[in-house]
């Protein structure tokens, strides 16, 4: 079991009618490894990050997961009727529930709010609860589409910060999707940008701008990966 | 009458956006006091009318006259038989009309076979006012009980059956795909996502149920009976008897008001998770 990785795609493809979106695309992801995924709009990311959560189905290839992957929406998609730990809650079964849930919404700061309702949190807390749903479970594969697209900067950064202990302290494999070049860096072990439905580069952020988002070879992976995306480095 | 006091009134709807600063300079409770200031001067006004000749009784009583004939026929014991007659027939009509169109609401906004197959027809006999058919109901059940009662379940069937379907409808289809990623069964998208998410468009049909089955109780009862409110009202009319009627029209709006006061407890209960409907919102 361990031996196996949170997820592998051989051979994907996937077209809607005559349009290709994903076509040969190969993608290994190690247990506690962090990738993510850059691409311009409508380049597949989207589709091959719904193809591993099972809510599309690929016309070739094959996916395999490490048991039910997690998913992190850009929406929280919390249930507006049920409290907090409810949500986190939702689908686990046992006697236990409850108590799981207290824990993974404690470890996100909101263990005081387990009978609130989702009506009353912020657009970072919502997404904090999300974040507890998805880990409760102990997913071997946290797959996170966009989550943070719609928060503003400050919450963000503090938003990855706690992706970042949460993921070093429950060891999943993370796919994260996102337009966001500095986020990527911020978090990832790998960084793979996606192009005409297939991965086109893969780049390693080095050690030191993990720690140090102003560290000058943060600066030059950056201008790497825009050009990768067909930018021009201009932007600094 | 009943029909509207049982009906929705826009301003029972939560509280309207920039009405907190108002209401907080006034202070709530002198607001509410205020609200009740002009019924209370139209029934003083009414009363005065009525005591000093204005209006002839037999056209119009005064409330108080109302209010003594009220008593008498409590101590006589004739109204409150009349009464429980009535919300018997309510509540029947109410239980098998709404359990009717929640039924076919929920088959039509689970299956699409089941929207092709009802949904057509349901919509035709829809556009049919269903007090129409009041002459025709004479016909197949008599004045009997059943006729009354029919006619209640087709009042209340309807709005029941279109919110239901609506609600299921209005469902985020983005909280379903959570609920599918998350491997909840069939039975748990139902429970935990679908009729939880469908509440408030129910609850609302519920509302418009209840006024359309007080209208349909009234004009029923008025046309064939021999018990209830609306006989009480037909056989006072034969003795120009205007206190008991006006009793018997003001007994319907107090039991329209009380049974929206339920489904509005209903609302705030079930729905307490809902912006518009949290505590403070409500009256």
């Amino acid at each position: 079991m361990a031996s196996l990785p949170a997820a592998r795609v051989q051979e994907l493809r996937r077209a809607y009618g005559p349009r290709v979106i994903i076509d040969g695309l190969n993608l290994t992801i190690a247990r506690g490894e962090f990738v993510a995924l850059l691409g311009e709009s409508g380049c597949g990311k989207t589709t091959l990050l719904r193809a591993l959560a099972g809510l599309d189905s690929p016309q070739g290839g094959r996916i395999e997961t490490a048991g039910r992957p997690a998913i992190v929406f850009q929406e929280h998609r919390l249930l507006p009727w049920d409290t907090l730990w409810r949500n986190v809650a939702l689908g686990l079964s046992g006697h236990d529930a409850r108590d799981r849930a207290a824990r993974a919404l404690a470890e996100v700061g909101l263990g005081d709010r387990l009978e609130d309702w989702p009506r009353n949190l912020s657009g970072g807390q919502a997404q904090r609860v999300a974040l507890a749903r998805a880990l409760v479970e102990e997913p071997a594969l946290l797959l996170l589409d966009e989550p943070f697209a719609a928060l503003d900067a400050l919450t963000r950064l503090r938003m990855h910060d706690l992706v970042r202990d949460l993921v070093a302290r429950h060891r999943p494999g993370v796919l994260l999707v996102t337009h966001d070049v500095d986020e990527a860096i911020a978090l990832a072990d790998r960084i793979l940008v996606m192009r005409d439905g297939a991965i086109a580069g893969t780049h390693i952020p080095p050690e030191a701008t993990r720690r140090d988002r102003a560290h000058p070879e943060a600066a030059a992976l950056r201008r790497d990966l825009l050009a990768a995306l067909g930018l021009r480095a201009t932007a600094d | 009458m009943s029909a509207t006091t049982a009906g929705q009134s826009p301003a029972s709807r939560g509280t309207r956006p920039g009405q907190h600063n108002t209401a907080g300079d006034w202070g709530g409770l002198g607001l509410h006091l205020l609200s009740w200031l002009a019924p209370v001067a139209l029934l003083l006004l009414w009363e005065g009318a009525a005591r000093f000749g204005e209006i002839p009784p037999h056209l119009l009583p005064a409330p108080s006259k109302v209010a003594t004939t009220a008593i008498r026929l409590i101590g006589n014991g004739q109204l409150i038989p009349d009464m429980g007659v009535s919300l018997l027939r309510a509540a029947s009509g109410f239980a098998i009309g709404g359990s009717i169109g929640f039924l076919l609401g929920l088959a039509v906004g689970f299956s699409r076979l089941a929207e092709a197959l009802l949904d057509r027809p349901v919509q035709m006999i829809r556009a049919v006012p269903f007090l129409a058919v009041l002459q025709l109901v004479i016909v197949w059940f008599g004045v009997g009980e059943e006729a009354k009662i029919f006619l209640v379940s087709l009042g209340v069937l309807f709005p029941i059956y279109i919110n239901t379907v609506l609600g299921i409808r209005q469902v985020d289809p983005k909280l379903l795909e959570m609920g599918r990623v998350r491997g909840l069964s069939r039975g748990q998208l139902i429970r935990r996502i679908i009729l939880p998410g469908a509440m408030p468009s129910l609850l609302a049909g519920v509302r418009y149920a209840l006024a359309s089955a007080w209208l349909a109780l009234v004009v029923a009862e008025t046309i064939a009976a021999t018990s209830g409110i609306g006989f009480l009202a037909m056989d006072a009319r034969e003795f120009l008897r205007t206190d008991v009627i006006v009793l018997a029209i003001v007994i319907y709006a107090l039991i329209g008001v009380l049974a929206d006061g339920v489904a509005r407890l209903l609302e705030r209960r079930l729905l307490a998770w809902h912006p518009n409907y949290a505590r403070r919102g409500a009256r």
